[in-house]
C-alpha cells in the first residue's frame, strides 16, 4: 500500500515519526515533491483566496501526491498536543477542508485525530482507525508506534543539539562560517522556516552573512514553558505558544542580538502573537524584524531587508561593545 | 467606574444590566466608518476585523469618558477568546490607563471570576445580582422575540416609516424596564402595536426566505454588515439569523444546557468536529435552513476569520449537495458598500428565478401541460 505524505505543515516536525511508523506497518511511503511554483499555483487555484499561504501550499502537495498515484494521502487532524491547548482552526478542520473542497480525493484520505499531552504523538490509540483501513493488527500498530517514537525522539534530540530541521531531514551539510559574529533568533513555524520555496532559504542566507541562527525547536522545552508560564492566559494554539515562549526567551537572552519573526500572509494566530513580541522586544531594546511572506514575495526584496537588518544589528553591537571598553 | 462594553447588535441588554447594578454606563456608539478607521489604525494588520472594530469602539467610548471595559473572554481555538488580552495590551501601549474586566470561563479561573463579579456587583447582595442578571437575560429573550418578528414581517410592511417609529417606541419602553414583570408588559405592548401595522404577507413562489450565517460579530452587528437584514427585507425577503444574543447567552453563560447539539449534528457530514468559532453550528444552520424550506443563504465572514475560512472552503460542496444557493461575503475595512449591494441584488434575482422556475415546473407537472 502506498501512503502519500504532503511535504508541508507538520511534515517538518513529524516526518521521521510518520516514516518509521508507516514503514513498520508495511506501507510504502511517498513524499510529495519539494514546493515549486507549479505546485504552489495548484494550491492557490484550488483554495479560497484569503486562506494562509501554508494551507495553499499543503493543498498543492495533496494534488502532487494524487499525480503520483498513491492509495492514500495521510491528512492527520491535529487537535491537541498539550492539555487544554489546541491547534489553529485550519489544522482542526484540515481533513474536512481537503475532503470537501478538492476534486479527486474522494476515498483517498487517510485521517485520524491526534490528541496527546505532549509533542510525543506516539500513543497507538490515536491510530486505531488504521487497523481496518490498512489491514494491520493491533500489535503491529503498537509496535510500529513504539519504534517510530524512538526515531522521532532521536530527531528531536538532534534539533536540540543545534541542527536545523532541513539539515536533519535531508542529511544536508550547511556551509557557513563557524566564527559567526552575531546571533539571531528566528521565530516562525517549521513549515514557514524550512520550506525552501516559501522561506527562500533565508536561513542559509543568514548563515552566509555570518549570522548564527537559533530556532524554537533547538531550545529545551523547559525554557519555552518558563516564558509561556508567565502568561495568565496562554494562547490557544500550541505552536504559537512555542513561538511565544521562544520569542520571549530570545528577547531576554543576552546571547541573542536580534529577532526575526517570519510569518505567512494570512496567519491568524501570528496576528495575535505579533503585538506581544513587539512590546516585549521594545521594552528590552532588542531589534525585531517581521518578514511576511506571501505568494509573490520577491527574493531580492527579502535579501535586502535581511541585509539591512543584520547591518543594523552589527552596528548596534559594535557601538555597545565599543562603548563598554572606553 | 464608568463602564463600557463591546457593541454587538443592540447595546440595550448590557446597558440595562450595568445600570441595574448601579453603574454609570457609557453606551458604546454603533460602529461607523470612523470607528473602523480608528480601530484599523491601532491594530495589527492581520488581526481579524472584529478585533479592529471593537478596538475602535473602545477608543470612541474612552473618548466619551469610559474608564472600565467589561467583556467576555473565551476559549480557543478561535482568536475571539483572546481579544481581551490583545485589546488590553494595545490600549495600554497607547498610554491609556483603562481598567479591563474580562470574564473568562468559570472553570478557567474560578477565583478571578468571582472577584470580578464582586467588583461589578458593588453593594448589592448575591441574590440581587442573580435577580438583575436574570432580568437582563429575560430582556434579551424578549427583545430577540420582537427582533425575529420584525425580520420576518418587515418585508410585507409597506409603511416602513411607521415601522421605524414603532421600533423606536418599543425600544424606549424596554429602556425603562426595572423588573421582570415590566418585561412582560412591554412585550405585550410591542406585539400589540406591531400586529396593528398593515402587513400583507406573501405566499407560495412569491415568498422568499434567506438565512444569514457566519461569524457572530459580523452577523449581529448591523453597523458593519451593511444592515444586511433590513437590506434583504427591503428586497422583499424574509430573513433569519444564526445568532441572537439571547441564544449566545444560553449557550455560553448558562451551564449544562445546550440547544445547539441538534444543529451541530446536522453539520457532521461536512465538519466532523468543533473547529472553533461557530463554524460547525453555521454549517448545521445551513442544513437546517434547507430542511425548513429556505431559498438561499448569505454567509458573512470577517476577512481572514480562521474557522469561517474552513466553512467557506466547503460552501461549494454544500451548495451543490443541497441544491441551495449560497452567497459568501468577506467583510473588511475596504469593502465598498456599492459592490456588496450589486452582489446581493444579483443573488436575490438568481434565487427568484430559480424559485419561479421550480414552481412553474411544478405546476406543469401537476396540471399536466
Ligand atoms: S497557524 Fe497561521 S499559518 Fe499556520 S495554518 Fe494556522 S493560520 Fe495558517
Amino acid at each position: 500500500m502506498k501512503i502519500g505524505v504532503p511535504r508541508a505543515l507538520l511534515y517538518y516536525y513529524y516526518f521521521p515519526f510518520w516514516e518509521s511508523f508507516f514503514n513498520n506497518l508495511g506501507c510504502e511511503l511517498v513524499v510529495s515533491d519539494k514546493t515549486s511554483e507549479v505546485l504552489i499555483n495548484r494550491g492557490i487555484k484550488n483554495s479560497v483566496s484569503e486562506i494562509c499561504v501554508p494551507i495553499k501550499v499543503y493543498i498543492g502537495h495533496v494534488f502532487n501526491l494524487l499525480d503520483k498515484g498513491v492509495d492514500y494521502i495521510y491528512v492527520p487532524r491535529f487537535i491537541s498536543i498539550k492539555k487544554n491547548i489546541t491547534f489553529c482552526p485550519k489544522f482542526l478542520g484540515l481533513p474536512d477542508m481537503i475532503r470537501n473542497s478538492l476534486q479527486g480525493v474522494e476515498g483517498k484520505i487517510l485521517s485520524n485525530y491526534i490528541e496527546a499531552r505532549s509533542d510525543d504523538i506516539s500513543n497507538y490509540k490515536n491510530y486505531l482507525g488504521f487497523m481496518d483501513k490498512l489491514g494491520v493488527s493491533r500489535s503491529t500498530l503498537k509496535n510500529a508506534a513504539k519504534k517510530a517514537r524512538k526515531v522521532w525522539l532521536n530527531f528531536r534530540e538532534k534539533s536540540r543539539q543545534g541542527l536545523f530541521i532541513d539539515q536533519i531531514l535531508n542529511d544536508r551539510i550547511i556551509t557557513g562560517a563557524s566564527n559567526n559574529e552575531i546571533t539571531i533568533g528566528v521565530v516562525g513555524y517549521v513549515y514557514n522556516v524550512y520550506d525552501q520555496f516559501i522561506s527562500m532559504d533565508f536561513i542559509d542566507r543568514l548563515r552566509e552573512m555570518k549570522v548564527n541562527v537559533l530556532t524554537f525547536e533547538m531550545l529545551e522545552t523547559k525554557k519555552i514553558e518558563e516564558q509561556v508560564g508567565k502568561f495568565a492566559k496562554k494562547m490557544f494554539w500550541e505552536f504559537t505558544n512555542k513561538l511565544l515562549g521562544a520569542g520571549y526567551h530570545f528577547i531576554h537572552s543576552p546571547q541573542v542580538d536580534g529577532i526575526i519573526h517570519i510569518t505567512a500572509f494570512g496567519c491568524g494566530p501570528d496576528s495575535i502573537l505579533g503585538p506581544f513580541l513587539d512590546t516585549e522586544a521594545e521594552a528590552f531594546n532588542k531589534p525585531l524584524m517581521r518578514l511576511r511572506i506571501d505568494e509573490q514575495t520577491g527574493e531580492s526584496h527579502l535579501i535586502t531587508r535581511i541585509e539591512a537588518f543584520t547591518d543594523m544589528i552589527r552596528a548596534k553591537k559594535e557601538e555597545e561593545e565599543g562603548g563598554s571598553f572606553r | 467606574m464608568k463602564i463600557t462594553f463591546p457593541h454587538m447588535g443592540s447595546p440595550l441588554i448590557y446597558t440595562k444590566l450595568f445600570e441595574l447594578l448601579g453603574h454609570e454606563v457609557i453606551v458604546p456608539p454603533k460602529p461607523t466608518q470612523k470607528t473602523i478607521n480608528l480601530g484599523v489604525k491601532y491594530s495589527p494588520e492581520f488581526a481579524c476585523f472584529p478585533l479592529k472594530v471593537l478596538l475602535g469602539t473602545y477608543l470612541e467610548a474612552i473618548e466619551m469618558g469610559a474608564d472600565t471595559i467589561v467583556s467576555s473572554g473565551g476559549n480557543g481555538p478561535c482568536r475571539a477568546g483572546y481579544y481581551g488580552e490583545v485589546h488590553q495590551r494595545l490600549i495600554r501601549n497607547m498610554g491609556l490607563d483603562i481598567d479591563f474586566i474580562i470574564f473568562d470561563e468559570l472553570k478557567r479561573d474560578y477565583k478571578g471570576f468571582i472577584n470580578k463579579l464582586k467588583k461589578l456587583k458593588g453593594q448589592h447582595s448575591w441574590f440581587d445580582l442573580y435577580k438583575i442578571v436574570k432580568t437582563a437575560y429575560k430582556m434579551a429573550v424578549s427583545t430577540d422575540k420582537v427582533k425575529k418578528f420584525i425580520e420576518h414581517k418587515r418585508p410585507y410592511i409597506s409603511d416602513k416609516k411607521k415601522l421605524n417609529k414603532v421600533k423606536l417606541a418599543i425600544e424606549d419602553q424596554y429602556r425603562e424596564i426595572k423588573t421582570e414583570q415590566d418585561i412582560v408588559r412591554v412585550e405585550e405592548y410591542a406585539f400589540k402595536i406591531l400586529k396593528g401595522l398593515d402587513i400583507e404577507e406573501k405566499t407560495g413562489a412569491e415568498k422568499l426566505k434567506i438565512g444569514i450565517v457566519g461569524e457572530i460579530y459580523v452577523v449581529m452587528e448591523s453597523g458593519i454588515n451593511f444592515n444586511l437584514a433590513e437590506l434583504l427585507n427591503d428586497f422583499g425577503v424574509e430573513v433569519e439569523m444564526s445568532h441572537y444574543i439571547s441564544e449566545w447567552i444560553q449557550e455560553n453563560l448558562i451551564p449544562f444546557v445546550s440547544h445547539e447539539k441538534e444543529i451541530m449534528k446536522k453539520a457532521e457530514d461536512y465538519i466532523e468536529t468543533i473547529i472553533g468559532g461557530h463554524a460547525k453550528q453555521n454549517v448545521g444552520h445551513i442544513v437546517d435552513y434547507k430542511e425548513r424550506g429556505f431559498d438561499g443563504i448569505v454567509h458573512l465572514k470577517p476577512f481572514g476569520c480562521l474557522p469561517e475560512l474552513v466553512t467557506q472552503s466547503i460552501l461549494d460542496k454544500i451548495s451543490d449537495d443541497l441544491d441551495l444557493p449560497i452567497l459568501s461575503l468577506s467583510i473588511d475595512e475596504q469593502m465598498a458598500t456599492a459592490n456588496v449591494m450589486t452582489r446581493i441584488e444579483a443573488f436575490i434575482d438568481m434565487i427568484k428565478q430559480k424559485k419561479y422556475k421550480r414552481s412553474s415546473d411544478h405546476e406543469r407537472h401537476v396540471f399536466g401541460y
